[in-house]
């Protein structure tokens, strides 16, 4: 055979060879990738809306929320989970505010971050009336920290 | 008993060790020793020169081997269930809790000895050329080290484990564009839990694993291609020079030519010529003196490094219980959440800022440890002809021990700068 056809096929050969490792790098990689999350839904009732008393918010630990009720204001719902490196924060009724037992964030009522090293707010997420009357709290959809549900 | 004697000189075909020849093939006809050469210079076996530090985290790492597979037989990676069976180990199961500790300690011995390794290899100049790329193969071996203690850390499942790995793979995540693809790779989710539980099961108990023992092969391999363990040149005294004779010249007219008898115990072959310098540090010719044979030279000294370190660990677990809080609850965070001590002091820069310190500075710091033998090309390992490289490294280890010690000892609840001697109350 020609030495040009050799190099053809030699260069030809090598880019499928690499080609094909490539395939196999990104199938491994889809591989560890879970085509189901088998975790809590990310959308979730919590209860009827007489459950939640007025005044302190109630804690879901489950959940990881706060739910808060306001007698002018109404419903909203404060994630629990600290936006630095991902711990429980606490509310404390005396000074209003979210502190985190990790680091020492500590976050406003309304969820501003003011002290410590977290970098964003805490987030608020929406919550609905379900048909059944309950409420329900999606976590794909974070609100703006004044957003409240009037029931 | 001439059958017995078959067996054994079937399994064992070298000769006799008084003889020469015997112990040059106690090295290499077997192949658990033949990665030594059948003879060593002296100085590479001086304490201190090494400290055995390379010899002893290999050693600890045989002990993980042995202990982890032990704790393997009842061990299941499935929360809640892994809690059970480390409660069992602890109080139930014969030599259970030993085991336990031994694997623990030794964990935290090895990243204590690699990290200690990696600095006398540093201070002795050991990763100038040629071994350049055997310093290489060595921060994989250390970033391997951290991977399967940060993986081990996870499988009790107790509160220690699951709040130190949420905080760490936190700080992952931080990385930008690849941190929370990443994070949910190695999470199998989008926080800790059963899917992750598995994930760090399988990586510290098979993959990462055999990765080190492939890696660690290939990194005495090449020490062994780099002309053995360097040796501190400057300390040696060069032997006199003989004269030097050239070939082929007229024989000194005084010197009566001299015929050496062949000597009837040595075989003789014809070398081949090889052309191009060696690789190994020569001082000259004569220095050749101070090589021994390995056995027993070698392998007495290297026994000894086994036993002492075994001893130690074995001696540590007799007294120091291994930890385990109560079981892993997602809800309550203790206070203060603390990563692996060895990451402590990422954490406390990323209790400053997540991104400087969960990202940039190791990213710098991995980059920077590759890089440094090719950074350096100063070719002298004197110490006193390095002084900079020296005080920029001293400065990289206390700032990294500095850091660890504040994140381990002087943080209490809430990341409040508490000395270890003052008891905070109503901490949990
Ligand atoms: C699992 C981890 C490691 C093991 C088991 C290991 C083991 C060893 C052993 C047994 C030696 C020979 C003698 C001695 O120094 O005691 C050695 C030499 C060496 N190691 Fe490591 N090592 C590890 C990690 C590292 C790291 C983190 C580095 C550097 C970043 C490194 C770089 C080197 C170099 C350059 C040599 C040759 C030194 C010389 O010729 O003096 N190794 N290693
Ligand atoms: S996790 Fe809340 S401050 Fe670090």
């Amino acid at each position: 055979m020609k030495r040009r056809s050799w190099l053809g096929w030699g260069t030809a050969g090598l880019v499928a060879l690499w080609s094909a490792v490539g395939v196999s790098l990104g199938a491994v990689v889809r591989f560890l990738t879970p085509s189901v999350f088998y975790e809590p839904p990310q959308s979730f009732k919590i209860g009827n809306p007489a459950d939640f008393s007025f005044g302190p918010p109630t804690f879901l630990a489950e959940e990881k929320i706060f739910v808060f009720r306001d007698r002018e204001k109404g419903f909203a719902v404060a994630s629990a989970v600290c936006t630095h490196l991902g711990c429980t924060v606490g509310y404390f009724q005396d000074d209003q505010r979210f502190h985190c037992p990790c680091h020492g964030s500590v976050f406003a009522g309304d969820g501003a971050v003011q002290h410590g090293p977290a970098p964003r707010p805490l987030e608020w997420f929406e919550v609905t009336l379900a048909r059944d009357g309950q409420l329900r709290v999606d976590k794909d959809h974070v609100v703006p920290a004044a957003y409240r549900l009037m029931v | 008993m001439t059958p017995l004697r078959d067996v054994w000189r079937s399994i064992v075909r070298r000769d006799p060790l008084s003889t020469d020849k015997g112990k040059s093939e106690l090295v290499f006809l077997n192949l658990w020793l033949h990665i030594h050469p059948a003879k060593v210079k002296r100085e590479n076996f001086k304490l201190k020169h090494t400290w055995y530090l390379g010899f002893i985290t290999f050693y600890l790492f045989l002990i993980l081997v042995t202990t982890g597979v032990a704790l393997m037989f009842y061990y299941r990676p499935d929360a809640p269930q892994s809690y059970q069976d480390m409660k069992d180990l602890q109080f139930v199961v014969y030599l259970g809790s030993f085991l336990r500790n031994m694997h623990r300690w030794s964990a935290h011995g090895m990243v204590i000895c690699v990290f200690l390794h990696m600095c006398r290899v540093f201070y002795t100049g050991s990763y100038k050329a040629p071994r350049q790329f055997n310093w290489v193969i060595g921060v994989f071996l250390f970033l391997l080290t951290l991977g399967l203690s940060f993986t081990g850390y996870l499988l009790p499942w107790d509160q220690l484990a699951f709040w130190a790995i949420t905080v760490g793979s936190n700080i992952g995540g931080y990385a930008p564009l690849v941190g929370p693809r990443l994070k949910e790779l190695l999470l199998g989710g989008h926080a800790v839990g059963e899917s992750a539980l598995l994930r760090f099961y399988v990586l510290h108990v098979a993959v990462l694993p055999s990765t080190m023992i492939l890696l660690t092969m290939v990194h005495f391999w090449r020490v062994r291609k780099d002309g053995g363990l360097s040796r501190p040149v400057w300390k040696l005294k060069p032997a006199a020079a003989g004269p030097l004779v050239r070939i082929g010249a007229p024989a000194p007219a005084e010197a009566a030519l001299v015929v050496v008898p062949a000597s009837q115990d040595k075989t003789y072959g014809l070398m081949e010529v090889v052309t191009g310098k060696p690789i190994f540090e020569t001082v000259t010719a004569e220095e050749e003196e101070d090589t021994v044979f390995s056995y027993p030279y070698a392998f007495f000294r290297e026994a000894i490094a086994l036993m002492a370190t075994v001893t130690s660990v074995m001696a540590i677990s007799l007294f120091w219980q291994a930890p385990l809080e109560e079981l892993a609850n997602p809800a309550k965070t203790p206070n203060p959440a603390k990563a692996p001590w060895y990451f402590l002091g990422l954490q406390e820069l990323v209790s400053h800022s997540a991104l400087l310190g969960g990202v940039v500075v190791p990213a710098l710091a991995v980059l920077g440890l590759l890089a440094i033998p090719y950074l350096d090309t100063n070719p002298s390992r004197r110490p006193a002809d390095r002084k900079w490289a020296i005080r920029a490294f001293t400065l990289f280890v206390v700032v990294n021990v500095v850091l660890i010690i504040i994140g381990t000892l002087f943080r209490g609840p809430g990341w409040a700068l508490v000395p270890p001697w003052v008891h905070v109350s109503g901490a949990e």
